[in-house]
């Protein structure tokens, strides 16, 4: 019998199935915090509306209790004055939690983030460990829905085991 | 003890915070309430939260390197506000325009105008609880939001005006685009007069509900749609006519009483009344340049100061560069419309009910982050 | 009131301050005043009486001194008016708050960034930035600077 190789981040104590079958679940239900600060909140709201749909993905009901969500999409310019909600809303979610930084700005500060920059916090990953990051300016809403898809495929840790998954990936044969 | 408790309780104030972060989404507000039961007594708006520093950084940029920002400011009105730091430029510097560039941003900056007015409508009416349309007004959006993307490339935050012009020019796909966006739209109005404008339920929550008056107005400096709905016929674009628009045949909508409903009228007019500007404007197109030939690489302007006003989807906003001869400015103010429009609320929230409140925050179309520059 | 009404208003109280009429149309004003630091609550009645709005109040930040520009706006056309104030580094200028209500934030805000207090304005509180900053971001002592004149290097 030949030895596994544990894979990094693995968990050493495995489920199997049941731990597979909830993730399943939480990575196709997946309801973001209405936060938007800037001009990305525009973008995801456009992605919630009807053309870019976000309920086939499971992520169309935004709650705006943190209570009640299970990712906090940081969409927009984190200001000085801002982070230390930031830091208590993301408290305040309850485990399992999830983060992604939609936009330049979230991401590294964006177009405001210059030397001696006095106004702002250049990144979420400063403030909450973020797990997915949407690049662009804003990105459009094709992005975030690619944003969420990442998510949930490491949510599921695989693409292929997440078998719920809207737009599987074409597989040139 | 317990009995003087329960006398003094209609008496005790309970302040509520309205947090920065709430379901109706105009960006990061906080609005400190001082609650007697349901009755609002005190309200303090809280802004900075999303100060981000565009004076600063205005000053410490050229003025091509500031294009960026100007789109940021209101992000609804990107064109609109980008278009006027242009204007601004160009009139520091003493720059002409070609004739069909000018027509091609006001066919741009009026169709910001709608998309901007289309996303208004959408939220406020999901603010007062009712979904759909929403979906119907963002449905309209992605058309003009497809429009603007294929000549400009960006949805949401253009870059689309430059000094002496636009980037690029417009094609006969974007004029039958846009054609055919207006023909949709009129089937449209009388869709959303039946959906919304006379649904019982929106009226009753939106009239003699947030009454500005124009003294009211006079003293906190309230433009734009909010003025418009007092009875004060104020719009830049007829006050201090700039680009084209002395040329086109627009009403300026008003209405009487001030109130969230003539407010909700007076936009859902201008968007009409914008369709009629750009029908004209796509008339009356000429044939040209759309940049002009000879603009330098490198501005150098005269010292002293500009101010441009335009008309923003919200009001009067302006741009105030003092120039030092060098390529960037000395000093970049931005008058913006919503600093007036938010500080009214501290007369006009007093005295109405938490759930009136929401409806008057959404009638007067505050976007944040414009006030925090 | 019209801007011809107004000017003669401003020749009258002011009569040691010339109007500067603006002939190219840059400013976006007829004419800018400047009035000492006493005299701009006088003023701010006159534009109120005569049915104005405060449009905006900004700072320049000079070497030699500090600069506050208030622009005055009224619903008929093209009828702008610019008063401009010189107010030293250490100066308190007084507030036009009780004049005009919208001052209020205008004046805060300007104190946020310069550092300017307003007499009689009785919230001085931050308004944009946290409510903890000890510093003045739109000095030119602070932060990233492009350059750093003297009043008459601009104005002349």
């Amino acid at each position: 019998m030949e030895k596994k190789v544990r894979e990094p981040g693995e968990p050493v104590v495995q489920f199997a199935l049941l731990d597979d079958i909830l993730n399943l679940a939480r990575a196709n239900s997946l309801w973001p915090m209405t936060f938007g600060l800037a001009c990305c909140a525009i973008e995801m709201m456009a992605a919630g509306a009807s053309r870019f749909d976000l309920d086939r993905i499971g992520a169309g009901v935004f709650r705006p209790s943190p209570r009640q969500s299970d990712v906090m999409i940081v969409a927009g310019t984190i200001a000085k004055k801002m982070a230390p909600a930031i830091q208590m809303l993301w408290d305040q979610m309850p485990n399992p939690k999830w983060c992604i930084a939609m936009g330049n700005c979230a991401i590294s500060g964006g177009p405001f983030e210059y030397e001696e920059q006095y106004a702002i916090v250049p990144g979420a990953h400063l403030i909450v460990p973020v797990d997915i990051v949407i690049p662009g300016c804003p990105p459009r809403p094709e992005a975030l829905i690619q944003g969420l898809l990442a998510l949930e495929d490491k949510i599921t840790r695989g693409e292929g085991r997440n078998l719920l998954r809207r737009f599987k990936r074409v597989v040139e044969a | 003890m317990a009995e003087q408790d329960r006398t003094q309780v209609s008496h005790r104030i309970y302040s509520l915070n309205l947090g920065p972060q709430h379901p109706s989404t105009h960006g990061v507000l906080r609005i400190l309430l001082d609650l007697d039961g349901e009755y609002i007594v005190k309200a303090d708006p809280v802004i900075g939260y999303g100060h981000r520093g565009h004076e600063k950084m205005g000053e410490n940029r050229q003025y091509k390197q500031f294009l960026p920002n100007t789109s940021r400011l209101d992000y609804l009105s990107g064109m609109i506000f980008n278009h006027g730091f242009v204007l601004a430029v160009e009139k520091l510097v003493g720059l002409e325009v070609p004739e069909r560039a000018k027509y091609i941003r006001v066919i741009a900056s009026e169709l910001n105008r709608i998309s901007s007015h289309l996303l208004w409508f959408g939220t406020y009416v999901m603010d007062l609880g009712g979904f759909t349309p929403f979906l119907y007004a963002f449905d309209d959006r992605e058309q003009i939001l497809d429009i603007l993307d294929s000549v400009s490339g960006s949805r949401l935050t253009y870059s689309y005006c430059r000094f002496g012009g636009v980037t690029s020019d417009i094609d006969t796909k974007f004029m039958d685009m846009t054609r055919a966006f207006l023909k949709r739209m009129e089937k449209r109005w009388a869709d959303y007069d039946s959906l919304v404008t006379k649904n019982i339920i929106f009226i009753h929550r939106t009239r003699n509900v947030g009454v500005i008056d124009k003294e009211l107005a006079l003293q906190y400096g309230v433009t734009g749609p909010n003025l418009r709905a007092c009875g004060v016929a104020f719009d830049v674009r007829r006050s201090e006519p700039y680009e084209v628009y002395d040329s086109f045949d627009f009403e300026v909508p008003t209405g009487s009483q001030g109130d969230a409903l003539d407010r909700y009228y007076v936009r859902f007019k201008e968007m009409q009344q914008s369709c009629r500007i750009i029908d004209q404007a796509l008339d009356h197109l000429p044939a040209g340049d759309f940049l002009a030939k000879k603009v330098p690489q490198k501005l150098s302007p005269p010292k002293g100061d500009v101010y441009t006003a335009f008309e923003s989807a919200r009001g009067l906003s302006a741009y105030y560069l003092v120039s030092d001869g060098s390529p960037g400015p000395y000093r970049c103010h931005i008058r913006v419309p919503s600093f007036g429009n938010l500080n009214v609320l501290n007369e006009v929230l007093p005295g109405t009910l938490v759930a009136d409140a929401i409806s008057i925050l959404g009638s007067i179309d505050v976007v944040i982050p414009e006030i925090d520059r | 009131m019209s801007v011809k009404e107004m000017e003669k208003i401003m020749l009258e109280k002011f009569p040691d301050s010339p109007l500067n009429r603006d002939e190219t149309g840059l400013t976006g004003a007829a004419w800018s005043v400047a009035v000492p630091i006493s005299g701009i609550r006088d003023a701010a009645k006159a534009f109120q009486t005569g049915g104005f709005f405060l449009e905006s109040i900004t700072a320049l930040d000079f070497e030699d001194t500090f600069e506050l520009v208030y622009h005055f706006n009224c619903y008929e056309p093209k009828s702008r008016l610019v008063v401009r104030m010189l107010c030293g580094h250490d100066q308190v200028p007084p507030s036009i708050c009780d004049i005009f209500r919208g001052a209020g934030w205008l004046e805060r805000e300007v104190h946020d960034f310069f550092g300017i207090r307003f007499s009689g304005n009785p919230d001085m509180r931050a308004l944009l930035l946290p409510e903890d900053a000890d510093y003045y971001p739109l000095r030119k002592t602070f932060g990233k600077v492009g350059a750093y004149h003297k009043r008459e290097e601009i104005y002349g």
